[in-house]
């Protein structure tokens, strides 16, 4: 999870991820036509990425695609979000309900 | 991989994933075992023979119908792949048949498994395929912990079943 948390430190890191999440199974060359960016930074940024788990690759033939993994940020969210969050998404909720059944 | 479907150059695919300290063996337990899947698909029961050509159905019996389909291989502790019709809304109905492979691969003392949801039509409702990624962190704390989830959505239908 730490790995994880590091990848998702950084905003490029993120805006590649938003790409993915757009657009689901790129190639480096088309991630790499949409950020203002080398080639090489793609490269290190994806990797980083992938080692944390939130980008997976599929190889066919000679292109190699990148999918966004979600699974990662599931289990953020699992451990640290709904604990703190759900409880007031449900307090919010309840009002929203109430509000409109009036 | 080169089977995956590939649609104007790309496919149509999600790609789920997580490595789960377990054996191959327990993680197809996990996935076959009606009363282990139910723990972490929000209490959705799945029924199925898990032979070659059968059929499954997943639903909370009496409350709703979500998904069936036929299972197109079954090779056990390793890869499962089914066809996968979602019934839980008119929308999703409207998608028809697409596909879900299982894949278990031993790393170290670990296993990484694969959710891949492959030839959906494009442009598909992501409620189709947006419930693996809770499916994968339920079933992954289930198997490290022996513990259940309890965020509210894992919990949507557990009642249901009580």
């Amino acid at each position: 999870m730490d790995a994880a948390f590091k990848a998702l430190s950084d905003p490029t890191r993120r805006s590649l991820l938003d790409e993915l999440f757009a657009r689901d199974g790129q190639t480096l060359t088309e991630l790499e036509e949409r950020l203002p960016m080398t080639r090489f930074g793609v490269m290190k940024h994806l990797k980083v990425l992938e080692e944390a788990g939130l980008v997976t690759t599929q190889r066919r033939g000679r292109e190699k695609f990148h999918y966004l993994n979600s699974v990662p940020i599931q289990l953020i969210h699992d451990r640290w979000v709904s604990k703190y969050a759900e409880p007031l998404a449900a307090t919010i909720s309840g009002i929203k309900r109430e509000l409109e059944e009036q | 991989m080169d089977e995956y479907t590939v649609i104007d150059g790309r496919g149509t695919m999600t790609v789920f994933e997580t490595y789960i300290k377990t054996t191959p063996e327990r993680l197809w337990d996990a996935i076959v075992d009606p009363e282990m899947r139910a723990k972490y698909s929000f209490g959705v029961q799945t029924e199925s023979d898990y032979t070659n050509g059968s059929s499954y159905k997943s639903s909370v019996p009496g409350v709703i119908d979500i998904a069936e389909g036929e299972n197109l291989k079954v090779d056990p502790p390793r890869r499962l792949v089914q066809s996968f019709t979602a019934l839980w809304s008119e929308d999703v109905k409207s998608a028809g048949s697409s596909r879900v492979t299982w894949e278990i691969e031993p790393v170290g003392s670990s296993c990484r498994l694969r959710v891949i949801h492959d030839q959906l039509p494009a442009g598909a409702n992501s409620e189709l395929y947006g419930g693996w990624m809770m499916i994968l962190s339920g079933l992954k704390t289930l198997l490290e912990t022996g513990e259940l989830l309890d965020t509210p959505g894992s919990l949507r239908y557990a009642q249901a079943n009580a």
